[in-house]
Protein backbone atom coordinates (compact mmCIF):
# COMPACT_ATOMS: atom_id res chain seq x y z
CA UNK A 1 0.00 0.00 0.00
CA UNK A 2 1.52 3.45 -1.21
CA UNK A 3 1.29 6.38 0.92
CA UNK A 4 -1.48 8.11 -0.61
CA UNK A 5 -3.56 4.82 -0.76
CA UNK A 6 -2.72 4.76 3.10
CA UNK A 7 -3.71 8.46 4.27
CA UNK A 8 -6.65 8.11 1.86
CA UNK A 9 -7.93 5.22 4.09
CA UNK A 10 -7.27 7.02 7.24
CA UNK A 11 -9.19 9.78 5.82
CA UNK A 12 -11.50 7.71 4.25
CA UNK A 13 -11.38 9.54 1.21
CA UNK A 14 -10.26 6.54 -0.70
CA UNK A 15 -10.75 6.55 -4.10
CA UNK A 16 -11.00 3.88 -6.75
CA UNK A 17 -7.96 2.39 -8.20
CA UNK A 18 -7.53 3.38 -12.03
CA UNK A 19 -7.76 1.42 -15.09
CA UNK A 20 -4.13 0.12 -15.89
CA UNK A 21 -3.38 -0.30 -19.06
CA UNK A 22 0.37 -1.29 -18.89
CA UNK A 23 0.45 -4.97 -19.18
CA UNK A 24 -2.27 -5.29 -21.70
CA UNK A 25 0.36 -6.00 -24.26
CA UNK A 26 2.28 -8.64 -22.40
CA UNK A 27 -0.55 -11.24 -23.72
CA UNK A 28 0.89 -10.80 -27.37
CA UNK A 29 4.09 -12.41 -26.65
CA UNK A 30 2.70 -14.81 -23.90
CA UNK A 31 0.35 -15.86 -26.92
CA UNK A 32 3.65 -17.26 -28.61
CA UNK A 33 4.77 -19.17 -26.01
CA UNK A 34 0.65 -20.53 -25.73
CA UNK A 35 0.60 -21.79 -28.81
CA UNK A 36 4.29 -23.44 -29.42
CA UNK A 37 4.70 -24.80 -25.86
CA UNK A 38 0.83 -25.78 -25.01
CA UNK A 39 -1.39 -25.84 -28.27
CA UNK A 40 -3.32 -23.03 -26.95
CA UNK A 41 -4.49 -21.44 -30.06
CA UNK A 42 -5.84 -18.08 -29.73
CA UNK A 43 -9.08 -17.70 -31.09
CA UNK A 44 -10.07 -14.33 -33.51
CA UNK A 45 -11.87 -12.53 -30.85
CA UNK A 46 -11.51 -10.62 -27.68
CA UNK A 47 -13.57 -8.52 -25.99
CA UNK A 48 -13.90 -5.58 -23.29
CA UNK A 49 -16.54 -5.77 -20.81
CA UNK A 50 -17.88 -2.67 -19.09
CA UNK A 51 -20.50 -1.36 -16.55
CA UNK A 52 -23.91 0.03 -17.78
CA UNK A 53 -22.84 3.36 -18.05
CA UNK A 54 -25.92 6.03 -16.99
CA UNK A 55 -28.89 6.36 -19.84
CA UNK A 56 -27.95 10.43 -20.54
CA UNK A 57 -24.25 9.46 -20.67
CA UNK A 58 -24.91 6.31 -22.13
CA UNK A 59 -26.28 7.41 -26.03
CA UNK A 60 -23.31 9.93 -26.71
CA UNK A 61 -20.80 7.16 -25.44
CA UNK A 62 -21.87 4.76 -27.86
CA UNK A 63 -21.50 7.02 -30.48
CA UNK A 64 -18.55 7.72 -29.55
CA UNK A 65 -17.50 4.06 -29.34
CA UNK A 66 -19.16 3.24 -32.53
CA UNK A 67 -17.55 5.88 -34.76
CA UNK A 68 -13.97 5.36 -33.02
CA UNK A 69 -14.56 1.32 -33.82
CA UNK A 70 -15.38 1.76 -37.51
CA UNK A 71 -12.64 4.26 -38.02
CA UNK A 72 -10.32 1.65 -36.49
CA UNK A 73 -11.34 -1.23 -37.92
CA UNK A 74 -11.21 0.48 -41.75
CA UNK A 75 -7.19 0.56 -40.52
CA UNK A 76 -6.81 -2.73 -39.34
CA UNK A 77 -9.38 -4.63 -41.28
CA UNK A 78 -11.38 -6.34 -38.01
CA UNK A 79 -14.78 -5.94 -37.25
CA UNK A 80 -16.84 -5.11 -34.46
CA UNK A 81 -20.12 -5.77 -32.52
CA UNK A 82 -21.38 -4.28 -29.27
CA UNK A 83 -23.57 -6.43 -27.24
CA UNK A 84 -25.10 -5.99 -23.99
CA UNK A 85 -25.60 -9.01 -21.56
CA UNK A 86 -27.49 -10.72 -18.83
CA UNK A 87 -26.23 -7.91 -16.27
CA UNK A 88 -26.59 -4.90 -18.45
CA UNK A 89 -22.96 -4.89 -19.00
CA UNK A 90 -21.72 -3.92 -22.24
CA UNK A 91 -19.33 -5.36 -24.33
CA UNK A 92 -18.02 -4.06 -27.61
CA UNK A 93 -16.58 -7.42 -29.31
CA UNK A 94 -13.82 -7.34 -31.72
CA UNK A 95 -12.81 -9.90 -34.32
CA UNK A 96 -9.55 -9.87 -36.65
CA UNK A 97 -7.23 -13.02 -37.56
CA UNK A 98 -4.39 -11.71 -36.72
CA UNK A 99 -3.40 -11.60 -32.58
CA UNK A 100 -1.01 -8.64 -32.43
CA UNK A 101 -4.15 -6.60 -33.94
CA UNK A 102 -6.59 -7.54 -31.88
CA UNK A 103 -4.48 -6.48 -28.95
CA UNK A 104 -3.94 -3.50 -30.57
CA UNK A 105 -7.59 -2.94 -31.07
CA UNK A 106 -8.35 -3.40 -27.41
CA UNK A 107 -5.99 -1.55 -26.29
CA UNK A 108 -7.08 1.50 -28.39
CA UNK A 109 -10.64 1.40 -27.23
CA UNK A 110 -9.80 0.69 -23.52
CA UNK A 111 -7.49 4.17 -24.68
CA UNK A 112 -10.27 5.93 -25.68
CA UNK A 113 -12.44 4.89 -23.00
CA UNK A 114 -10.02 6.53 -20.15
CA UNK A 115 -9.19 9.68 -22.51
CA UNK A 116 -12.73 9.93 -23.18
CA UNK A 117 -13.52 10.36 -18.66
CA UNK A 118 -15.09 6.58 -18.69
CA UNK A 119 -11.97 4.51 -17.59
CA UNK A 120 -14.25 3.85 -14.13
CA UNK A 121 -16.37 1.86 -16.03
CA UNK A 122 -14.21 -0.64 -17.59
CA UNK A 123 -14.30 -4.39 -15.95
CA UNK A 124 -11.86 -6.36 -18.03
CA UNK A 125 -10.62 -6.76 -21.54
CA UNK A 126 -10.84 -10.63 -22.47
CA UNK A 127 -8.89 -12.71 -24.45
CA UNK A 128 -10.04 -16.23 -25.83
CA UNK A 129 -7.59 -19.41 -26.41
CA UNK A 130 -8.65 -23.08 -27.23
CA UNK A 131 -7.47 -26.30 -25.89
CA UNK A 132 -10.56 -28.17 -26.73
CA UNK A 133 -12.55 -25.84 -24.42
CA UNK A 134 -12.43 -22.05 -24.15
CA UNK A 135 -9.44 -21.26 -22.39
CA UNK A 136 -10.24 -17.36 -21.21
CA UNK A 137 -7.02 -14.87 -19.90
CA UNK A 138 -8.96 -11.81 -18.35
CA UNK A 139 -7.38 -8.80 -17.95
CA UNK A 140 -8.84 -7.02 -14.82
CA UNK A 141 -8.08 -3.12 -15.56
CA UNK A 142 -7.86 -2.11 -12.28
CA UNK A 143 -5.63 -5.22 -10.86
CA UNK A 144 -3.44 -4.47 -13.99
CA UNK A 145 -3.13 -8.31 -13.94
CA UNK A 146 -4.33 -11.02 -15.60
CA UNK A 147 -6.03 -14.57 -14.40
CA UNK A 148 -7.20 -18.17 -16.60
CA UNK A 149 -10.92 -18.21 -16.48
CA UNK A 150 -11.77 -22.04 -17.96
CA UNK A 151 -15.42 -22.28 -17.78
CA UNK A 152 -17.28 -25.94 -17.88
CA UNK A 153 -20.64 -26.97 -17.50
CA UNK A 154 -23.31 -25.30 -15.54
CA UNK A 155 -21.67 -22.47 -13.56
CA UNK A 156 -18.53 -24.65 -12.71
CA UNK A 157 -14.80 -24.21 -13.84
CA UNK A 158 -11.78 -26.08 -14.05
CA UNK A 159 -9.87 -24.79 -11.21
CA UNK A 160 -7.41 -27.48 -11.41
CA UNK A 161 -6.40 -26.66 -15.37
CA UNK A 162 -6.42 -23.08 -14.32
CA UNK A 163 -3.48 -23.72 -11.68
CA UNK A 164 -1.93 -25.27 -14.08
CA UNK A 165 -1.96 -22.72 -17.24
CA UNK A 166 -0.93 -19.97 -14.36
CA UNK A 167 2.44 -22.15 -13.70
CA UNK A 168 3.01 -22.54 -17.54
CA UNK A 169 2.80 -18.82 -17.75
CA UNK A 170 4.13 -17.33 -15.19
CA UNK A 171 7.26 -16.15 -16.75
CA UNK A 172 5.04 -14.29 -19.31
CA UNK A 173 2.37 -12.73 -18.02
CA UNK A 174 1.78 -10.61 -14.84
CA UNK A 175 -0.79 -13.12 -13.31
CA UNK A 176 -2.70 -12.14 -10.27
CA UNK A 177 -1.39 -13.71 -7.31
CA UNK A 178 -4.13 -13.69 -4.90
CA UNK A 179 -6.58 -16.62 -5.96
CA UNK A 180 -9.56 -15.23 -4.26
CA UNK A 181 -9.97 -12.36 -6.83
CA UNK A 182 -9.60 -14.63 -9.62
CA UNK A 183 -13.66 -13.77 -10.42
CA UNK A 184 -15.26 -15.91 -12.65
CA UNK A 185 -17.56 -14.12 -16.04
CA UNK A 186 -20.11 -16.37 -16.76
CA UNK A 187 -21.28 -16.72 -19.91
CA UNK A 188 -18.80 -14.51 -21.85
CA UNK A 189 -20.08 -13.57 -25.45
CA UNK A 190 -16.85 -14.21 -27.07
CA UNK B 1 12.36 -52.23 -11.80
CA UNK B 2 12.36 -48.05 -12.39
CA UNK B 3 15.45 -45.88 -12.23
CA UNK B 4 14.47 -42.83 -11.02
CA UNK B 5 14.75 -39.57 -13.27
CA UNK B 6 16.78 -37.61 -11.96
CA UNK B 7 16.65 -33.70 -11.37
CA UNK B 8 20.24 -32.47 -11.35
CA UNK B 9 19.24 -29.28 -10.17
CA UNK B 10 17.53 -31.05 -7.00
CA UNK B 11 20.09 -32.89 -6.09
CA UNK B 12 23.24 -30.58 -6.50
CA UNK B 13 20.80 -28.41 -3.74
CA UNK B 14 20.32 -31.94 -1.33
CA UNK B 15 23.94 -32.89 -1.31
CA UNK B 16 24.71 -28.77 -0.65
CA UNK B 17 22.64 -29.16 2.18
CA UNK B 18 23.18 -32.07 3.80
CA UNK B 19 27.26 -31.06 3.06
CA UNK B 20 26.19 -27.82 5.43
CA UNK B 21 24.34 -29.97 7.93
CA UNK B 22 27.22 -32.28 8.47
CA UNK B 23 29.67 -29.21 8.70
CA UNK B 24 27.87 -27.76 11.24
CA UNK B 25 27.72 -30.97 13.24
CA UNK B 26 31.36 -31.45 12.98
CA UNK B 27 31.86 -27.73 14.01
CA UNK B 28 29.80 -28.42 17.23
CA UNK B 29 31.27 -31.80 17.88
CA UNK B 30 34.90 -29.89 17.33
CA UNK B 31 33.83 -26.92 19.44
CA UNK B 32 32.61 -29.50 22.41
CA UNK B 33 35.69 -31.29 22.63
CA UNK B 34 38.16 -28.11 22.46
CA UNK B 35 36.00 -26.29 24.99
CA UNK B 36 36.30 -29.86 27.17
CA UNK B 37 32.71 -31.22 27.34
CA UNK B 38 32.72 -34.80 27.18
CA UNK B 39 30.33 -35.06 24.29
CA UNK B 40 30.91 -38.72 23.88
CA UNK B 41 28.30 -39.68 26.74
CA UNK B 42 26.22 -37.42 25.38
CA UNK B 43 26.44 -38.12 21.67
CA UNK B 44 25.95 -41.89 23.53
CA UNK B 45 22.54 -41.18 25.08
CA UNK B 46 21.26 -39.34 21.81
CA UNK B 47 22.34 -42.37 19.88
CA UNK B 48 20.34 -44.58 21.92
CA UNK B 49 17.38 -42.27 22.19
CA UNK B 50 17.51 -41.69 18.41
CA UNK B 51 17.83 -45.85 17.52
CA UNK B 52 14.85 -46.39 19.95
CA UNK B 53 13.01 -43.81 18.25
CA UNK B 54 14.23 -45.20 15.21
CA UNK B 55 13.10 -48.52 15.59
CA UNK B 56 10.21 -48.07 16.89
CA UNK B 57 8.99 -44.78 15.49
CA UNK B 58 6.36 -46.41 13.49
CA UNK B 59 4.65 -48.44 15.95
CA UNK B 60 4.57 -44.74 17.42
CA UNK B 61 3.56 -42.60 14.80
CA UNK B 62 0.91 -44.91 13.87
CA UNK B 63 -0.59 -44.88 17.57
CA UNK B 64 -0.48 -41.11 17.66
CA UNK B 65 -1.97 -41.11 14.58
CA UNK B 66 -4.66 -43.24 15.37
CA UNK B 67 -4.06 -45.02 12.13
CA UNK B 68 -5.27 -48.45 12.09
CA UNK B 69 -3.14 -51.22 9.90
CA UNK B 70 -5.83 -53.11 8.17
CA UNK B 71 -5.54 -56.47 5.99
CA UNK B 72 -5.94 -57.04 2.27
CA UNK B 73 -9.66 -58.54 2.70
CA UNK B 74 -10.58 -55.37 4.20
CA UNK B 75 -8.93 -53.27 1.89
CA UNK B 76 -9.11 -55.13 -1.66
CA UNK B 77 -8.83 -51.85 -3.69
CA UNK B 78 -6.30 -49.94 -1.70
CA UNK B 79 -4.01 -53.28 -1.63
CA UNK B 80 -4.12 -53.93 -5.15
CA UNK B 81 -3.28 -50.35 -6.48
CA UNK B 82 -0.19 -50.66 -3.79
CA UNK B 83 1.02 -53.86 -4.78
CA UNK B 84 1.61 -52.89 -8.26
CA UNK B 85 3.07 -49.66 -7.33
CA UNK B 86 5.46 -51.51 -5.38
CA UNK B 87 5.71 -54.21 -8.38
CA UNK B 88 7.20 -51.00 -10.71
CA UNK B 89 9.36 -49.31 -7.61
CA UNK B 90 10.57 -52.84 -7.37
CA UNK B 91 10.25 -52.75 -3.29
CA UNK B 92 8.49 -55.16 -1.60
CA UNK B 93 5.08 -54.16 -0.46
CA UNK B 94 4.48 -52.10 2.77
CA UNK B 95 1.33 -52.46 5.47
CA UNK B 96 -1.29 -49.90 4.74
CA UNK B 97 -3.34 -48.00 7.96
CA UNK B 98 -6.57 -46.13 7.62
CA UNK B 99 -6.43 -43.18 10.04
CA UNK B 100 -10.29 -42.08 11.21
CA UNK B 101 -9.93 -38.79 10.01
CA UNK B 102 -12.20 -36.16 7.84
CA UNK B 103 -8.58 -34.18 6.93
CA UNK B 104 -7.25 -35.09 3.69
CA UNK B 105 -3.87 -36.47 4.45
CA UNK B 106 -1.36 -39.46 3.82
CA UNK B 107 1.69 -40.27 5.54
CA UNK B 108 4.39 -42.87 5.50
CA UNK B 109 7.04 -44.62 8.13
CA UNK B 110 9.02 -47.48 8.99
CA UNK B 111 12.84 -47.41 8.81
CA UNK B 112 12.98 -49.72 5.75
CA UNK B 113 10.72 -50.86 3.23
CA UNK B 114 10.12 -54.03 5.07
CA UNK B 115 8.82 -52.62 7.97
CA UNK B 116 7.01 -49.70 6.21
CA UNK B 117 3.52 -48.48 6.62
CA UNK B 118 1.77 -46.43 4.51
CA UNK B 119 -1.69 -44.66 6.13
CA UNK B 120 -4.39 -42.53 3.96
CA UNK B 121 -7.13 -40.60 6.32
CA UNK B 122 -10.25 -41.83 5.27
CA UNK B 123 -10.78 -37.84 4.11
CA UNK B 124 -8.24 -38.54 1.65
CA UNK B 125 -9.82 -41.68 0.24
CA UNK B 126 -13.48 -39.26 0.20
CA UNK B 127 -12.02 -36.31 -1.52
CA UNK B 128 -9.88 -38.17 -4.30
CA UNK B 129 -10.92 -40.04 -7.12
CA UNK B 130 -8.84 -43.08 -7.47
CA UNK B 131 -6.05 -41.75 -10.26
CA UNK B 132 -5.32 -39.40 -7.22
CA UNK B 133 -5.26 -41.40 -4.53
CA UNK B 134 -2.77 -43.50 -6.49
CA UNK B 135 -0.53 -41.00 -7.21
CA UNK B 136 -0.74 -39.82 -3.31
CA UNK B 137 0.28 -43.31 -2.67
CA UNK B 138 3.46 -43.25 -5.38
CA UNK B 139 4.29 -40.22 -3.48
CA UNK B 140 4.38 -42.12 0.14
CA UNK B 141 6.15 -44.83 -1.84
CA UNK B 142 8.81 -42.45 -3.20
CA UNK B 143 9.42 -41.68 0.27
CA UNK B 144 9.41 -45.28 1.54
CA UNK B 145 12.07 -46.25 -1.46
CA UNK B 146 14.36 -42.79 -0.79
CA UNK B 147 14.59 -44.29 2.78
CA UNK B 148 13.45 -40.71 4.10
CA UNK B 149 12.60 -41.43 7.93
CA UNK B 150 16.10 -43.19 7.78
CA UNK B 151 17.84 -40.01 6.50
CA UNK B 152 15.65 -37.54 8.46
CA UNK B 153 16.68 -39.09 11.79
CA UNK B 154 20.34 -39.24 11.08
CA UNK B 155 20.25 -35.29 9.72
CA UNK B 156 18.23 -34.10 13.35
CA UNK B 157 20.33 -36.66 15.15
CA UNK B 158 23.03 -33.91 16.40
CA UNK B 159 20.65 -31.20 16.06
CA UNK B 160 18.36 -32.71 18.89
CA UNK B 161 21.68 -32.80 20.79
CA UNK B 162 22.59 -29.34 20.42
CA UNK B 163 19.01 -28.88 21.95
CA UNK B 164 19.33 -30.84 24.62
CA UNK B 165 22.55 -29.29 25.47
CA UNK B 166 21.40 -25.68 25.02
CA UNK B 167 18.46 -26.55 27.70
CA UNK B 168 21.16 -28.77 30.32
CA UNK B 169 23.53 -25.87 29.70
CA UNK B 170 21.04 -23.38 31.10
CA UNK B 171 19.59 -25.01 33.93
CA UNK B 172 22.90 -26.47 35.29
CA UNK B 173 25.85 -24.70 33.84
CA UNK B 174 28.68 -25.70 36.28
CA UNK B 175 28.00 -28.88 37.86
CA UNK B 176 28.87 -30.71 34.95
CA UNK B 177 32.22 -28.59 34.63
CA UNK B 178 35.42 -28.80 36.52
CA UNK B 179 37.55 -31.52 34.71
CA UNK B 180 40.20 -29.15 33.62
CA UNK B 181 38.67 -27.68 30.75
CA UNK B 182 38.49 -23.68 29.50
CA UNK B 183 36.35 -22.79 32.37
CA UNK B 184 36.43 -18.85 30.83
CA UNK B 185 34.28 -20.65 28.02
CA UNK B 186 31.85 -22.41 29.27
CA UNK B 187 29.51 -19.40 29.28
CA UNK B 188 29.59 -19.02 25.52
CA UNK B 189 27.95 -23.16 25.58
CA UNK B 190 24.14 -22.21 25.63
CA UNK B 191 24.35 -19.34 23.15
CA UNK B 192 26.50 -22.01 20.66
CA UNK B 193 24.49 -24.56 21.28
CA UNK B 194 21.55 -22.58 20.24
CA UNK B 195 22.97 -21.16 17.36
CA UNK B 196 23.88 -25.12 15.95
CA UNK B 197 19.93 -26.00 17.13
CA UNK B 198 18.33 -23.07 14.91
CA UNK B 199 20.63 -23.26 12.18
CA UNK B 200 20.61 -27.29 11.63
CA UNK B 201 16.82 -27.09 12.42
CA UNK B 202 17.02 -24.98 9.30
CA UNK B 203 18.89 -26.91 7.55
CA UNK B 204 16.72 -29.77 8.14
CA UNK B 205 13.67 -28.12 7.06
CA UNK B 206 15.28 -27.37 3.24
CA UNK B 207 15.95 -30.57 3.38
CA UNK B 208 12.70 -32.40 4.15
CA UNK B 209 11.15 -29.58 1.03
CA UNK B 210 14.14 -31.24 -0.95
CA UNK B 211 12.89 -34.87 -0.24
CA UNK B 212 9.61 -34.02 -1.20
CA UNK B 213 10.14 -32.40 -4.12
CA UNK B 214 11.93 -35.86 -4.81
CA UNK B 215 9.04 -37.88 -3.74
CA UNK B 216 6.86 -36.22 -5.90
CA UNK B 217 9.27 -36.59 -8.85
CA UNK B 218 8.85 -40.21 -7.72
CA UNK B 219 5.33 -40.35 -7.67
CA UNK B 220 5.32 -38.58 -11.35
CA UNK B 221 7.44 -41.55 -12.60
CA UNK B 222 5.86 -44.17 -11.25
CA UNK B 223 2.74 -43.24 -12.27
CA UNK B 224 3.64 -41.44 -15.60
CA UNK B 225 0.98 -38.75 -14.76
CA UNK B 226 2.77 -35.68 -12.89
CA UNK B 227 -0.95 -34.07 -13.55
CA UNK B 228 -2.86 -36.48 -11.50
CA UNK B 229 -0.67 -35.99 -8.22
CA UNK B 230 -0.82 -31.99 -9.02
CA UNK B 231 -5.26 -32.04 -8.72
CA UNK B 232 -4.48 -34.15 -5.79
CA UNK B 233 -2.16 -31.92 -3.78
CA UNK B 234 -4.58 -28.64 -5.07
CA UNK B 235 -7.62 -31.12 -3.99
CA UNK B 236 -6.06 -31.56 -0.08
CA UNK B 237 -4.71 -27.99 0.63
CA UNK B 238 -8.08 -27.04 0.00
CA UNK B 239 -6.61 -24.58 -2.88
CA UNK B 240 -9.92 -25.27 -5.10
CA UNK B 241 -11.88 -23.58 -2.61
CA UNK B 242 -10.29 -20.69 -2.54
CA UNK B 243 -10.83 -20.03 -6.28
CA UNK B 244 -14.20 -17.54 -6.14
CA UNK B 245 -18.06 -18.51 -8.03
CA UNK B 246 -19.35 -15.14 -7.73
CA UNK B 247 -19.23 -13.51 -10.94
CA UNK B 248 -17.08 -10.48 -11.40
CA UNK B 249 -19.81 -8.31 -12.26
CA UNK B 250 -21.66 -9.20 -9.65
CA UNK B 251 -18.76 -8.52 -7.00
CA UNK B 252 -17.76 -5.34 -8.97
CA UNK B 253 -20.06 -2.99 -6.70
CA UNK B 254 -17.95 -4.15 -3.97
CA UNK B 255 -14.85 -3.08 -5.95
CA UNK B 256 -13.20 -0.90 -3.01
CA UNK B 257 -12.08 -3.48 -1.29
CA UNK B 258 -9.73 -4.33 -3.95
CA UNK B 259 -7.53 -1.61 -2.80
CA UNK B 260 -6.95 -3.57 0.52
CA UNK B 261 -3.52 -5.31 -0.53
CA UNK B 262 -3.86 -8.63 0.15
CA UNK B 263 -0.89 -9.92 2.69
CA UNK B 264 1.27 -12.14 0.12
CA UNK B 265 4.63 -13.30 1.06
CA UNK B 266 5.00 -15.75 3.42
CA UNK B 267 9.07 -15.68 2.10
CA UNK B 268 10.26 -16.27 6.03
CA UNK B 269 7.36 -18.73 6.93
CA UNK B 270 8.54 -20.47 4.03
CA UNK B 271 12.26 -21.47 5.55
CA UNK B 272 10.30 -23.14 8.25
CA UNK B 273 8.03 -25.45 5.93
CA UNK B 274 8.74 -29.30 6.14
CA UNK B 275 6.99 -28.83 2.94
CA UNK B 276 7.52 -26.88 -0.23
CA UNK B 277 4.00 -24.89 -0.96
CA UNK B 278 1.74 -26.31 -3.37
CA UNK B 279 2.55 -23.73 -5.71
CA UNK B 280 5.92 -25.15 -6.11
CA UNK B 281 5.09 -28.60 -5.86
CA UNK B 282 2.35 -28.07 -9.07
CA UNK B 283 5.50 -26.27 -10.73
CA UNK B 284 7.72 -28.65 -10.31
CA UNK B 285 5.15 -31.14 -11.36
CA UNK B 286 4.52 -29.31 -14.57
CA UNK B 287 8.01 -29.64 -15.95
CA UNK B 288 8.30 -33.32 -15.10
CA UNK B 289 5.37 -33.63 -17.57
CA UNK B 290 6.55 -31.78 -20.07
CA UNK B 291 9.80 -34.04 -19.47
CA UNK B 292 8.33 -37.30 -19.78
CA UNK B 293 6.35 -36.10 -22.77
CA UNK B 294 9.66 -34.92 -24.23
CA UNK B 295 11.18 -38.62 -23.91
CA UNK B 296 7.87 -40.41 -24.97
CA UNK B 297 8.11 -39.50 -28.36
Amino acid sequence: MGIREALGALLGTTALPKANLDKLFAISSASVTMQSEFNLVPAPRAGICFKPIESSQYDEARTEIEELLQFSSRETGSSFRIVTDEYRFTWVILEDPDFDDLVGGIHLVSQTLIEKGFGDYLLCAIFRFEKGKPVYWVYHFKLGRFYPFIPLDGKTRDSAMEFRVRSLLEKDLPIEKEIAKWYPLWGIPL
Amino acid sequence: MVRWAKDRGLQVRMIGTMFLIALVYFIFIAVLAYIGIDSLLLLLIVTGMILLQYFFSDRMVLLSMGARVVTEQEEPRLYETLTRLCSIAGIPRPKLAIVNSAIPNAFATGRNAKNSVVAVTTGLRSTLNQEELEAVLAHELSHVKNRDVMVMTLASLISTAAFFIFRNSLSASRVTSGRGGKQNLWFIIPVFAAAVWVISYLLIKALSRYREFSADRGSAVLTGRPSQLASALMKISGMMDRVPKDDLRKVEGMNAFFIIPALSGSSIMALFATHPSVEQRIAALDRIEKELAGRGD
